[in-house]
């Protein structure tokens, strides 16, 4: 049986959504230094929910779109301060409960070492945001921290690395399970980040990624002894269907990304990726996943 | 000559021949065959007194849809350009170049004030607030300088007649502009049609729209 709560965003999207509008429309006319991006990518997911046993997982296809409209604003010769907002949506082929719209502000502070486009930089930023899912219980506020470092080499060759930690807060649900929290939605972690764009010629570019990343995973199952007492926090996850229990427990994710983009005009490209994820939590509890993903990015 | 008739007239043909210009019709292609745009075509008489009347004059490189217009512009040694910028936005724009190192602050419309460039050779311009963009001013020692159309096609007009050393640039040529001299003679009003065949480099830039997303936890 389905979960019976209400699918409709929360009143904080709905609030926000008008504001972050007329943040765009402000931004078109005010003549600022304003940055207007756009994305949207369709993936398929092969672990949706991070799953150990074959029987459990539940693989799907989906559809997002992002936003982003930062002001910038240069502070000296070598700082600027970014500050912003993005609007983002993903919706899921088959499992609806997962849909969800997000908006998050965005404050960063950026120092280059030098002038040009070789110069190095490092960038510390914030967040605040809220993620508000279809199935509403998996709704969260979003905080992150992080600080990235990166370098051009050339035309062709940027490196760069993040270092980010995020908190989600979600509302706890009543423990269903003696002893064991249900606050399985709450999440802490830290994720570091590294890359490199490579212009194969003027069109085209490789991107290489790999993350590594530590903290409280969230593994959707069905309801089995051998991970209770792993687990940080257990909950029903109807999402998944009836039986589904999700599990909150401590482990490490190492990712890695190859991903090809070509550029259609100097504003957009279109890109090409896959990753694969591979997380050791508590208790034995190994997963896998798999993602390829077609992009597109324009930038005004 | 004793009539001044004639003293009259000898004077009058001297001074028509030498405001009879000479014309130099101009075409770049590269090794399939296509038309070069944004060639620069330098012609550089042997005789320096053909270009000692000329003075520098001002000129301007803009900046549109975060991009320096045009892309390549040739100007006379000691000319001073000035750099609007048609965004909306603000533009930081620099250059490293030995031939002229200069830097303007942050600046919106026409504030920022103007270069002078003041040395010969090739200026590379960048913008410290969008790494993608970049321009080119090839400060000539000869005033007689032309840039190739999106045909590969330019001509050189109102040449005093005589002896010139005529080479190209290109911001993507793959040897020295040096290598392309050729010696070319003039005469008032019989037009010389030459054709260059250049190698280009790929044009590689960095890149405008970020690609390359990181991977991502869900």
């Amino acid at each position: 049986m389905r979960c019976q709560v209400p699918r409709t965003f929360s009143g904080a999207i709905r609030a926000s959504l008008p504001a972050f509008l007329a943040l765009c429309a402000v931004s078109h006319t005010a003549h600022g230094d304003w940055t207007v991006a756009t994305s949207a990518a369709l993936s398929h997911d092969n672990n949706v929910g991070n799953a150990r046993n074959y029987a459990s997982v539940a693989e799907d296809s989906s559809a997002a779109a992002t936003v982003s409209l930062l002001q910038l604003i240069q502070v000296g010769e070598n700082y600027s301060v970014a500050a912003g907002g993005n609007l983002s949506g993903q919706a899921y082929e088959r499992l609806s409960g997962l849909n969800d719209a997000s908006l998050e502000g965005v404050l960063s502070l950026k120092r280059k070492w030098g002038l040009g486009a070789f110069a190095p930089w490092a960038r510390v930023g914030i967040s605040l945001g809220r993620a508000d899912y279809a199935d509403d219980y998996r709704s969260a506020t979003v905080y992150r921290a992080s600080l990235e470092v990166g370098k051009r080499f050339d035309e062709r060759l940027s490196l760069w690395a993040d270092y980010g930690f995020e908190r989600r807060r979600a509302a706890a649900p009543d423990a269903e399970i003696y002893g064991i929290s249900g606050d399985v939605f709450s999440q802490n972690g830290l994720t570091l980040k590294a890359g490199l764009q490579y212009s194969l010629n003027a069109r085209t570019s490789l991107a290489l990624g790999s993350l590594w990343r530590h903290g409280d995973v969230i593994s959707t199952t069905a309801a089995g002894t051998y991970l209770y007492a792993s687990s940080k926090a257990v909950a029903a996850d109807p999402t998944f269907g009836p039986g589904a229990y999700a599990y909150k427990l401590n482990g490490t994710t190492y990712g890695a990304r190859l991903g090809v983009d070509y550029s259609l005009s100097a504003h957009s490209l279109i890109g090409c990726g896959f990753q694969r994820l591979e997380t050791h939590a508590q208790g034995g509890n190994n997963y896998s996943g798999s993602m390829p993903q077609l992009t597109w990015n324009y930038r005004f | 000559m004793r009539n001044p008739f004639t003293a009259g007239v000898a004077l009058i043909l001297v001074c028509a021949a030498a405001t009879q210009a000479a014309e130099l019709k101009v075409i770049v292609k590269d090794h399939k065959g296509k038309g070069v745009a944004d060639a620069v075509v330098l012609a550089v008489p042997v005789d320096p007194r053909n270009a000692q009347r000329i003075r520098p004059q001002p000129d301007a490189v803009d900046q549109l849809d975060k991009e320096f217009v045009p892309y390549v512009k040739p100007i006379f040694v000691g000319s001073t350009v000035r750099f609007p910028n048609s965004d909306n936005i603000r533009h930081q724009v620099y250059s490293f170049s030995p031939v002229k190192k200069f830097e303007l602050p942050l600046y919106g419309g026409t504030d920022a004030p103007p270069v002078i460039f003041d040395k010969p050779g090739v200026v590379i311009l960048g913008c410290n607030i969008h790494d993608w963009m970049v321009g080119y001013i090839y400060v000539s020692e000869t005033p007689f300088f032309v840039k190739t159309g999106a045909q590969g096609t330019a001509a050189i007009t109102d040449l005093p007649p005589g002896e010139y050393t005529v080479r190209i640039w290109h911001p993507s040529m793959d040897r020295a502009e040096e290598t392309t001299s050729r010696h070319i003679t003039l005469a008032a009003e019989a037009p010389v049609s030459a054709e260059w065949q250049v190698g280009l480099k790929p044009s590689i830039r960095v890149p405008r729209v970020p690609g390359g997303a990181s991977p991502s936890y869900p």
